[in-house]
C-alpha cells in the first residue's frame, strides 16, 4: 500500500511538472501582454509533433536522440512563438483583450488542424530524453522518462526564474510586462520585451510537447486539454504569479493521479473543476495570492 | 439609404454564396462521410481511405464518381454533410461515419432519402432500430465482444478479469456487451474503470485493478489510451495477459509500444490486413501503403468491402440507390476479410478473429477466428 | 437602423430559405438561425455586459438535453418541452450565479469553463439519463396543436421567425436608457452606481436571459438534428458561439445574425477543402478579427439613441428663468423635494491607516457646502462614505430621518444622493445625451408621473448646464470642462435632493469657473444642497456658503467661508505659512 501510494506520488510529480512547464510558459505571456493565450496547448501538441518529426531526419545509430530533439524543437518552437506574436498579437496591440483569446482561438484551429492535415491523426511518440527503462528506488519504479520530465522542468523553471530575477534582461522583460509606459520611458523596446516573452513561452510549451510525446504519445486534438490545466493551474496558483502557476500545476498533477487512484477518473475531473470554482469563489486571489497590481 | 444598400448587397453576396457549389453531375456518386478531424479521426482516416481504394478501382463497365466529406465530431455536422450529398449528384450508397452517435443522426435521414449507408461502426444499437438503409460491414459489438469474452475466458482462462474502458461512444457501447458476456460466461468483471482519452497517466487504473486482485486486463479503449495502459502495465512489472479491443490491432497502436511491451498483448479484430497471407490481401495491402503510404487497418478493409460489395451491385445491374439497397440485402459476397450476407437487419460481418502479438515483432498473428457467432450468447 | 437590419436581414434569408434552397442549405440556414439565437443570447451577457462567459455552450446543452430527455422518455409535446429547455438553463444559471456573477473577468472565465467541464462531464458519465456518449437518438420533429413542423422550409421558417423574435426582444433590453445603461455599467461600473444602477440585478438578469436564449437553441438544435449527444456540451460549441459573436460584432444583435450565418456557412463553403478546410476556417476568423475590429456589423455605424427633434415646450420659456424664485422648479424638470443630509461622527480605516475620524456634516437645502483641505486629508473618502462606494467603520449618514449608512452605492443614488468623480466617469462610446439619458430613473414611481418623458428630461438636464447643443456629440469627442459638465448634469438626471461634487472645477478655465459657479448657485437657489470638494480657493470660497476643512481625516475648521480662511488651525494645517 505504502509502495502504491509512492509510486503514485512518484506519477503524479512526473505528471505535475510537465503541466508546470506549460503553465509557465502560459503565465509569461499573460504577466506581458494581459491577454490569455488560448494557442497554449496546441503549441505544446505541436511541439511533441516538432520532436517526432526532428527525430525524423536524426541517423538512426544515434545515441540519446532526445537531448539533440529537446533543444532543437525548443528552437523551432521559439521561432513559432515570435511568429504568433506577429501575425496573432502585434496587429491587435491596444484592443481588449478578448480580442487576443479569439485570434489564439483561430491559431488553435489552424494549428490542430495543420497538424492533422500534416502529419495524420494517428498517435505518435518522440525518442526519450535519457533512454527508455526504469530506475528502482526501492519503494517506486521510475522511468527514465519520468525521471528527464523533472529533470528538465526543473532546470528549465529554474532558469527561467533566475533570468527574470537575476539579470538585466530580466529586469527589463519584467519592467515591460508591469508597466509598459514607464518602460518605454526609461527606454526598454517594449515590443522587442513581447516578442522575446512569446518566444520563450512557447519555446517552453514546445519542451513541454517534446517531453510528453514520449511518455504520453502526441495527437493533433490534445492540444485543449494541456491548456485548460496551465489555465486552471494559473488561477489556482493565483493569476500572474509565476511560482503560484508552477506550485498549481503541481498540485492539479498530484491531485489527479491520486484521486483517480483512490476513486475513479470521473471523480477526479469532477473534483477539479469542484475545486476550481471553490477556490474561485473562496480565495479568488489564488491558493498564494496574486501578484501585486495585476489583477485582470 | 446607403447604408441599406450596402446592407442589402451584403445579404445578397451571402445568398449568392449560399447557393453555389450544388451543380449537378450525371454519373453515379458514392459520396464518403466519415470523421476525418476530431478524436475519432484516426478510425475516420482508416475508413476513407478504404472507400477510397475501392472507389479508384471500380470494376469494368462501372462508372462511379466520389467526394469526401469530413463529419467531424458531432452529429450536426454529420447530417449537414449527408444532406449535402443527398443534393448533389447521384448517390447510390454513402460510406457513412464510423462514430455511432452520428449514425444514429444519419440513419432517419437516409431513411427518408432512400440512401443506403454502408459503416464499420460497431454500435450496437444501428442494426436494432429496423431501419433498412444500414449496412455494417464490420461485426458489431455483440459479436466482437463474444470472441473478446470467450477468448479471455476459454483459452487464457480469465476468473477475475478487468475492464478498462473509453467514455465514447465505442467504449461504452463495448463495455456492456462485454461485461454481459464475461457475467455468462460466469466471470464477471472484478474491476471497471471509464477512461476519457483525455487521461494521461494510467497508472491509477492500474493499481486499482491490481488492488481488485484482477487475472487479466480487458481493454476497450482507442488507440492512444490503449498503448498507454500496456506500456504502463509492463513498466509497472504487471504481467498479466491483456485481451484489448480492435483499437489494439491497428498498426498505429502496436507503432507506439515496442515488441517486448507487447508480449502477452492480444485483441479482437473483424482482420488484420497486415497479418494475412492470402494473395488478395497481401495485393490490398500493398496497394494501400503505397497509395496512402499508412498500414491498413480492419476498419479501411471493412470499409472496402463494404464499398466493393456496392460496386459488386451497380456491376450486377443494380441502377439507382433502392436497386442497391435491395441487391445489398439480398446477396452474399466474398470479401477479403470474410464473406458478407445480411442477417435481415443489416449487420454483414458475422465473424471475429483474435489477434496475439508474441514479443518479436510489431505485426500479430491471428489465433483464433470466431466465425459466425452473433447472438449466440444472447 | 441596425436593428431593422436583422430583422429585416433575417426575414430576406428565411424567404430565399424557402423559395430558392433545396434541403441541404435549408438545413445549413436553419443551423445558422439556431446559432444565432445563441449568440443573440451571448451577445447580452458578453456583448452587452462585458462578461467573458464560457457557459454560453452548457446553457445550450442543458436545452437540448431538456428537450431530448422530455420528447422521446415521456412523449411530451413541443410546447411544454421548448419552455422547460428554455426555464432549465435559466435554472442552472440561477445557481451558478450566486458564486461565480460577482467575479473578475479571466476568473469568470475560467469559473464558467469549469462548471461546462462538469456539464460535459454529467453528458458523458450518466448514462442511465444522458445516454452517455452516444446521446439521445430519435427526437422527433417539432409538433404542436395538431400541426408538425417538419426540418425544412417549416423548421427554417419557424427558426427565422424566432430569430426576428429575439432580435426585437434583444432590442427592448438594449435600446435606449437602457442600453445607455448598460454602456454604463460596462465602462464605467463606479458611475453607475453612483446613478442608481443595480449591478447586481441588470447581470443577473441578463445573464438569466442570456441562458435561456441558448436554451431555446439548444432545443431548435435537439428537433433539427434528431439526436443529441455529448457533442452540443463540448467546449467547440462555446468557442464557435464567441467567435460568431466577435466576428459579427460584439454586443449588436445584427453582428449576432452576421457571425452565425458566416461562420455556420464558412466550413460548408470549404469543404472542397476535405481535410484542410477547418484551417481555411481559422484563417478566415484570424483575418477578420484582425482586419474587422468591430466585427461584420461595425461596417455599418451603431446609430446611436436620438435627443427629442422637436424641443419641449417648457424650452421655449427656458427653465433657468423660472428658477429664480427660490424653490419654484422648472417646468416639465421633475423634481423630488430637497432633503437635508447629515453625517455624525464618520471614522475609516485603511489597516493602520486613519482616514476619517469623528467627522461631522450637515447639508441642508439650498446650500453649498465647500469641503477642503490638503490631499490625503479624507475630503474623497467622505465622498464615498456618503455615497455608499466605501463602508464607514463608525458613525452614521442620514438623509432626512433616513439613515443610509451601509447601504450600497445604488440604493443610495436612487434615494436621492448624487455624486460626480473627480475624474469625469463617463463611457466613451455614448453620445452626450444617452450619457445623461442612462441616469433617467427607470421606475415610473421614483418620478413625477406628469413630467416628460426620460428623452425629455435629459435634454433638460443638458440644457441645465448649458451643453444642450452637445447632446449628439460622442463623449469621447468632448473637452474636459464640458465632460465635467456632462457629468453634473448627469447627476442631475437621477433627480437628486442632494449634489456631491468632487473637485467640479479643476482643469477649467476662468470663464468656465465662472459659468460653472452661476450654474451651481441657480441650482443651490432650486433648493438642491450641494457639497463642493475642491483646492481651488478663488471658484469656491465665494461660492460656498460655509466651509469645511479637514486635516488627517479630522474636522479643524467649519464656518463661513471668510471665518474657515482665517482661522488657525485650517490656516497652519492647509494653506501653510502664508495664507491664501
Amino acid at each position: 500500500m505504502i509502495d502504491a501510494l509512492a509510486q503514485l506520488t512518484v506519477n503524479g510529480i512526473a505528471l505535475g511538472a510537465a503541466y508546470a512547464l506549460a503553465a509557465l510558459g502560459f503565465v509569461l505571456v499573460i504577466n506581458a501582454v494581459g491577454a490569455v493565450n488560448f494557442a497554449h496547448g496546441d503549441f505544446v501538441m505541436a511541439g511533441g509533433f516538432l520532436a517526432v518529426a526532428i527525430s525524423g531526419y536524426l541517423p538512426a545509430d544515434l545515441e540519446l536522440p532526445g537531448l539533440v530533439v529537446l533543444p532543437l524543437t525548443m528552437l523551432v518552437a521559439a521561432g513559432l512563438g515570435l511568429l504568433l506574436s506577429l501575425i496573432a498579437y502585434f496587429p491587435l496591440r491596444g484592443r481588449p483583450p478578448v480580442s487576443v483569446f479569439i485570434s489564439t482561438i483561430a491559431v488553435a484551429i489552424i494549428l490542430q488542424h495543420g497538424t492533422n492535415a500534416i502529419f495524420g491523426p494517428a498517435p505518435r511518440a518522440a525518442p526519450p530524453v535519457f533512454g527508455d527503462g526504469q530506475v528502482d528506488l526501492g519503494i517506486a519504479s521510475v522511468s527514465m522518462q519520468q525521471v528527464a520530465v523533472i529533470v528538465v522542468a526543473a532546470v528549465l523553471i529554474g532558469a527561467v526564474a533566475l533570468v527574470l530575477s537575476r539579470t538585466r534582461f530580466g529586469r527589463r522583460l519584467r519592467a515591460a510586462a508591469q508597466d509598459p509606459e514607464m518602460a518605454e520611458a526609461i527606454g526598454i523596446d517594449v515590443p522587442l520585451m513581447i516578442a522575446v516573452t512569446f518566444a520563450l513561452a512557447i519555446s517552453l510549451a514546445g519542451a513541454t510537447g517534446a517531453l510528453l510525446a514520449n511518455q504520453f504519445f502526441v495527437s493533433p486534438d490534445d492540444g485543449g486539454n494541456y491548456m485548460l490545466k496551465a489555465y486552471i493551474a494559473v488561477v489556482i496558483g493565483g493569476w500572474g504569479r509565476i511560482h503560484g502557476a508552477v506550485l498549481g500545476a503541481l498540485l492539479i498533477g498530484m491531485f489527479e493521479v491520486v484521486v483517480a487512484a483512490a476513486a475513479s477518473y470521473v471523480v477526479a475531473e469532477a473534483l477539479l473543476y469542484g475545486a476550481l470554482l471553490a477556490v474561485l469563489v473562496l480565495r479568488p486571489q489564488g491558493l498564494f495570492g496574486e501578484a501585486e497590481g495585476r489583477r485582470a | 439609404m446607403r447604408k441599406i444598400i450596402v446592407a442589402t448587397a451584403q445579404i445578397a453576396f451571402l445568398a449568392g454564396a449560399l447557393s453555389s457549389g450544388s451543380a449537378l453531375a450525371e454519373s453515379v456518386d458514392i459520396p464518403i462521410l466519415v470523421p476525418i478531424t476530431g478524436f475519432i479521426s484516426l478510425e475516420g482516416t482508416a475508413q476513407r481511405n478504404g472507400a477510397v481504394q475501392a472507389l479508384e478501382t471500380p470494376p469494368a463497365g462501372v462508372s462511379v464518381s466520389y467526394e469526401v466529406s469530413d463529419t467531424s465530431t458531432s452529429p450536426e455536422v454529420a447530417v449537414n454533410a449527408l444532406r449535402r450529398a443527398i443534393s448533389k449528384g447521384k448517390p447510390v450508397a454513402a460510406a457513412a461515419s464510423i462514430f455511432g452517435t452520428q449514425m444514429l443522426a444519419m440513419l432517419p435521414i437516409a431513411k427518408r432519402a432512400g440512401l443506403p449507408l454502408i459503416t464499420v461502426s460497431g454500435t450496437a444499437k444501428l442494426t436494432e432500430l429496423g431501419n433498412p438503409y444500414i449496412f455494417r460491414f464490420f461485426p458489431g459489438d455483440a459479436v466482437v465482444k463474444v470472441a473478446h469474452a470467450r477468448y479471455a475466458v476459454e483459452e487464457l482462462g480469465a476468473k477475475r478479469p478487468a475492464i478498462i474502458y473509453q467514455t465514447t461512444s465505442y467504449g461504452q457501447s463495448g463495455r456492456a456487451e462485454l461485461a454481459r458476456i464475461l457475467t455468462k460466461l460466469g466471470a464477471p468483471p472484478v474491476f471497471e474503470e471509464a477512461l476519457s482519452v483525455k487521461v494521461k497517466d494510467m497508472l491509477p487504473a492500474i493499481t486499482r485493478a491490481r488492488a481488485a486482485k484482477a487475472d487479466m486486463l480487458l481493454l476497450h479503449l482507442h488507440s492512444g489510451s490503449t498503448a498507454l495502459v500496456v506500456r504502463q502495465a509492463r513498466g509497472a512489472g504487471w504481467d498479466v495477459p491483456i485481451v484489448a479491443g480492435s483499437a489494439m490491432h491497428q498498426p498505429t497502436t502496436a507503432a507506439l509500444l515496442r515488441p517486448a511491451e507487447l508480449k502477452g498483448v492480444c485483441a479482437e479484430s473483424a482482420s488484420s490486413p497486415i497479418s494475412e497471407s492470402t494473395a488478395d490481401v497481401k495485393a490490398f495491402t500493398a496497394e494501400f501503403r503505397k497509395r496512402f503510404k499508412t498500414e491498413p487497418d480492419a476498419f479501411a478493409l471493412g470499409q472496402y468491402d463494404g464499398i466493393r460489395m456496392v460496386l459488386a451491385a451497380l456491376k450486377d445491374g443494380a441502377k439507382d440507390a433502392e436497386g442497391v439497397r435491395a441487391w445489398l440485402s439480398s446477396h452474399t459476397h466474398k470479401g477479403l476479410a470474410m464473406t458478407y450476407k445480411s442477417d435481415g437487419k443489416g449487420n454483414m460481418a458475422h465473424d471475429a478473429l483474435i489477434l496475439c502479438y508474441d514479443g518479436s515483432g510489431n505485426a500479430p498473428r491471428i489465433v483464433k477466428r470466431y466465425d459466425n457467432v452473433d447472438g449466440v450468447l444472447e | 437602423m441596425r436593428l431593422a437590419l436583422a430583422i429585416l436581414g433575417s426575414a430576406l434569408l428565411a424567404a430565399w430559405g424557402v423559395g430558392f434552397a433545396g434541403p441541404y442549405e435549408q438545413q445549413v440556414l436553419t443551423i445558422a438561425g439556431i446559432n444565432a439565437l445563441a449568440v443573440l443570447g451571448y451577445q447580452l451577457v458578453f456583448g452587452r455586459l462585458g462578461a467573458l462567459s464560457l457557459a454560453q455552450g452548457i446553457f445550450f446543452a442543458v436545452g437540448a438535453y431538456a428537450t431530448g430527455l422530455l420528447a422521446t422518455r415521456w412523449g411530451l409535446s413541443f410546447p411544454v418541452t421548448f419552455l422547460v429547455s428554455i426555464l432549465a438553463p435559466m435554472l442552472v444559471a440561477l445557481v451558478v450565479s450566486i458564486p461565480v456573477l460577482r467575479l473578475g473577468s479571466h476568473y469568470f472565465a475560467l469559473a464558467t469553463l469549469g462548471i461546462a467541464q462538469l456539464g460535459t462531464l454529467v453528458a458523458v458519465n450518466w448514462e442511465d439519463v444522458t445516454g452517455g456518449a452516444n446521446g439521445i437518438y430519435g427526437v422527433p420533429e417539432i409538433a404542436a396543436f395538431g400541426q408538425t413542423v417538419p426540418v425544412g422550409s417549416a423548421m427554417l421558417v419557424l427558426v427565422w421567425g424566432l430569430v426576428v423574435f429575439g432580435v426585437i426582444l434583444f432590442g427592448l433590453l438594449t435600446q435606449g436608457a437602457r442600453g445607455a445603461r448598460l454602456a454604463t455599467l460596462e465602462r464605467s461600473p463606479l458611475a453607475a452606481g453612483a446613478i442608481g444602477i443595480d449591478a447586481g440585478r441588470t447581470r443577473l438578469t441578463l445573464f438569466l436571459i442570456g441562458a435561456g436564449f441558448a436554451g431555446a437553441a439548444g432545443a431548435l438544435q435537439a428537433h433539427a438534428v434528431g439526436v443529441v449527444s455529448p457533442a452540443v456540451a463540448r467546449f467547440d460549441v462555446m468557442v464557435a458561439i464567441l467567435a460568431m459573436a466577435v466576428i459579427g460584432g460584439r454586443g449588436s444583435a445584427l453582428g449576432a445574425v452576421l457571425g452565425a450565418v458566416l461562420l455556420t456557412h464558412l466550413p460548408e463553403w470549404f469543404r472542397a477543402f476535405e481535410s484542410y478546410y477547418l484551417i481555411a476556417y481559422g484563417v478566415a476568423v484570424l483575418a477578420t478579427v484582425i482586419l474587422l475590429p468591430s466585427g461584420l456589423a461595425g461596417l455599418i455605424r451603431r446609430t446611436p439613441a436620438r435627443p427629442p427633434t422637436r424641443p419641449p415646450n417648457w424650452v421655449a420659456t427656458g427653465p433657468l428663468a423660472k428658477s429664480q424664485t427660490g424653490f419654484a422648479r422648472p417646468a416639465g424638470l421633475a423634481r423630488r423635494p430637497p432633503a437635508t443630509l447629515t453625517v455624525a461622527g464618520a471614522g475609516k480605516r485603511f489597516g493602520g491607516l486613519i482616514a476619517l475620524e469623528g467627522v461631522d456634516l450637515h447639508i441642508s437645502p439650498g446650500r453649498i457646502i465647500g469641503l477642503i483641505g490638503p490631499n490625503g486629508s479624507g475630503k474623497t473618502t467622505l465622498l464615498n462614505l456618503i455615497s455608499g462606494l466605501e463602508r464607514a467603520d463608525t458613525g452614521r449618514v442620514r438623509l432626512d430621518a433616513v439613515d443610509i449608512s451601509g447601504l450600497p452605492a445604488n440604493h443610495i443614488a436612487r434615494l436621492g444622493v448624487a455624486r460626480c468623480f473627480q475624474h469625469p466617469d463617463l463611457p466613451g462610446e455614448l453620445t452626450a445625451f444617452e450619457a445623461v439619458l442612462a441616469a433617467t430613473p427607470g421606475d415610473a414611481s421614483a418620478v413625477d408621473r406628469a413630467a416628460d418623458s426620460a428623452a425629455d428630461r435629459a435634454i433638460g438636464c443638458l440644457r441645465e448646464l448649458g451643453i444642450d447643443m452637445l447632446a449628439s456629440r460622442r463623449v469621447s469627442d468632448l473637452a474636459a470642462a464640458e465632460q465635467r459638465r456632462l457629468e453634473i448634469a448627469r447627476a442631475l438626471a437621477t433627480q437628486p435632493r442632494v449634489l456631491l461634487l468632487d473637485e467640479p472645477a479643476a482643469g477649467l478655465g476662468e470663464n468656465e469657473r465662472v459659468d460653472l459657479a452661476r450654474q451651481l448657485r441657480q441650482l443651490a437657489e432650486g433648493g438642491l444642497g450641494i457639497l463642493v470638494v475642491e483646492h481651488t480657493m478663488d471658484f469656491l470660497l465665494p461660492l460656498a456658503d460655509r466651509v469645511v476643512c479637514l486635516v488627517a481625516g479630522r474636522r479643524v475648521a467649519e464656518g463661513e467661508a471668510a471665518e474657515v480662511v482665517r482661522d488657525p488651525a485650517a490656516i497652519s494645517a492647509y494653506f501653510g505659512e502664508a495664507p491664501a
